[in-house]
């Protein structure tokens, strides 16, 4: 056999399933979003970009926009800075590091469905440990039902959510660090440097990659907010928790509006076509900065 | 984690260099530092602890006690219930039917590519290279409702069919990646003396380049075995009854049936969670570098 023709044996199948069941429902969803399909009947109609119209003008819609920019922004700031933080601490060289470093990953292996479980029970108003504590440092009469508020659901979702990201950002920061040269640090505080000023101006700046990354996967992570949402409020209590992968899904998997959920789909996609191509162009500057 | 997108990293590939030394701190400042340590190990281990506790305890005992205390006796009858009567071995199970051949399926494709995208380019390899790896970076809610409809028309929905096949596409972006960029540092050399020696590609595969492939081998076994084992969004979408639940849908529902139980509920969740704590015990260093490599999934 000629080298083509193992070419062809080894791509083709991998290829035919990957074009069938990625790239085909991607372009079918562009379709379905100018058409007012139910998920079920056999008919539908061409609507042109009402669907899109729709989106526009509907007020959940811009809610759902509104949590997913706040997850977003919370997103960037906490992982990473609490990430960052771990990953210094424990570079630094701490006893016992290992350990801490095994604790702080151990929550990337569980399911996002086993942690909202867990979190619904720190949330709880009666015994929940978070409520618990507060009562416990003196704040005698909390019972805050931090789930079912209207005003405290989505960031208790966030933190939630963030206990977990912030491992990934650790792993990722500490292994820019181990990239990060100790002479250069050391250099930096023989020359008298503290070492907050080697922080700033040598470690975090040789970082950059680390952060590109983790911000990238944050963003990304975000935008696909589905499974603490659904398992921790279902994006309640009255929308106060959605976010456009939760609106997605109540759209087109609980009310059947499937052209109006592929529309969402449709602007979900490339939201994050667009933080992808701005973190390639951020990798290439990096690449380019270091050359 | 259903959540997949793994961008490839730049230059933070870990090395085990460097190992870290103990700084030398002010007295204040490694204080602070160890107290910064000690809240942060608090909020870790309570959450992961309360669940464990809570799972060994009575509903007397949660009643009187709380979760956030230590069980009076080791009992595993929240253990019992969850598996038999809260159906759990049936989740377990159909999680494990999906689980496993999705891992290998994808893993398998990855190596036929990855094969293909170092060792035999051809013109447009490397965009098509770029097109099989951009799917780490789609939400997987842009083929949601094509792939519902297309389950339905084939007769699959309501099976373990749809997650077995959605997973093994749609690994096939980061198992890829994983296995192009290990096989490129195969000298090429290796496979040209082989091809002098008469052995065809499949040979060569086999007995060239997979076994000392085992390390990008088990990054990618435990990395997809843990994100399928805890997908959670393909489960709720392409199946319905109670039958084909996987074990992370069916720890929600069941969290209704067993609403005031909570001593079963923690049961259910240390059991959906055993296989990727056990990986993640033994496997840690693959894990990590393939969180690291160029595969994070949320």
């Amino acid at each position: 056999m000629s080298r083509r023709l193992w070419t062809v044996a080894f791509l083709s199948v991998p290829l035919l399933a990957y074009t069938t069941i990625v790239i085909v429902p991607l372009v079918t969803s562009f379709y379905y979003s100018l058409t007012d399909w139910n998920g079920f009947s056999a008919q539908y109609h061409w609507v042109g970009f009402a669907n899109f119209a729709r989106i526009a003008s509907d007020p959940l819609f811009a809610n759902a926009i509104k949590n997913t920019a706040i997850w977003m922004a919370a997103a960037i700031v906490v992982p990473t800075a609490a990430g960052l933080a771990l990953a210094l601490v424990l570079h630094r060289g701490v006893r016992g590091a290992k350990l801490f470093k095994s604790l702080f990953y151990l929550p990337i292996c569980l399911a996002l469905a086993v942690v909202g479980q867990v979190w619904i029970w720190i949330y709880r108003p009666d015994w929940g440990l978070l409520d618990l504590v507060l009562r416990d440092i003196g704040f005698s009469n909390v019972a805050i039902a931090w789930l079912a508020d209207s005003t405290t659901a989505l960031g208790a979702i966030i933190l939630a959510w963030s206990w977990q990201q912030t491992g990934l950002a650790m792993v990722i920061f500490l292994a820019g660090l181990t990239a990060v040269s100790r002479e250069l640090t050391e250099a930096a505080e023989i020359d008298g440097a503290s070492y907050g000023q080697s922080l700033r101006r040598v470690v975090i700046p040789l970082l950059s990659p680390a952060t590109v990354v983790v911000v990238a996967l944050s963003i990304l992570n975000s935008l696909k907010s589905f499974d603490a949402v659904y398992v921790m409020t279902k994006g309640g209590p009255f929308h106060s928790s959605d976010t456009l992968a939760m609106f997605m899904y109540d759209v087109s998997f609980e009310s059947y509006y499937m052209g109006y959920g592929s529309a969402i789909s449709v602007v979900l996609f490339l939201v994050a076509m667009i933080v992808i191509t701005f973190y390639f162009r951020q990798v290439r500057a990096l690449e380019h900065l270091h050359e | 984690m259903s959540e997949g997108t793994p961008p490839p990293l730049p230059e933070v590939t870990p090395r085990r260099t460097e190992p870290t030394r103990r700084a030398r701190h002010s007295p204040v400042a490694r204080l602070f530092l160890y107290f910064f340590l000690i809240v942060f190990v608090c909020i870790y281990i309570a959450p992961v602890l309360g669940v464990i506790l809570t799972a060994f305890k009575s509903n007397a005992e949660i009643a009187s006690d709380g979760l956030w205390t230590l069980p009076r006796a080791l009992r595993f009858d929240n253990f019992v219930e969850a598996w038999v009567s809260g159906h759990v071995r049936i989740y377990a199970l159909n999680s494990v039917l999906v689980t496993i051949p999705a891992t290998a399926i994808s893993i398998l494709f990855g190596i036929l590519t990855g094969y293909v995208f170092s060792k035999l380019p051809f013109r447009g390899s490397e965009a098509l290279f770029i097109f099989v790896i951009a799917g780490m970076f789609f939400p997987p809610q842009i083929v949601l409702i094509p792939l519902f409809r297309f389950f339905n028309v084939v007769d699959l929905y309501d099976t373990l069919w749809p997650m077995i096949i959605v997973h093994s596409a749609f690994g096939l972006s980061i198992c890829t990646l994983i296995m192009r960029n290990f096989f490129t540092t195969i000298p090429t050399a290796m496979r040209e003396a082989a091809i002098i020696d008469g052995a065809h590609e499949l040979d060569i595969l086999r007995r060239i380049m997979l076994p000392v492939s085992l390390a990008p081998l088990a990054v990618l076994a435990t990395l997809q075995f843990t994100w399928i084992w805890n997908d959670f969004l393909y489960p709720i979408i392409f199946t319905k009854s109670d039958s084909m639940r996987t074990i992370m849908v069916g720890l929600i529902t069941l969290k209704g049936q067993y609403s005031v139980a909570y001593g079963v509920q923690g049961a259910m969740a240390v059991i959906a969670s055993i296989p990727t704590l056990l990986i993640f015990v033994f496997f840690q260093r693959y894990f990590i570098s393939g969180l690291t490599l160029g595969a994070v999934k949320g």
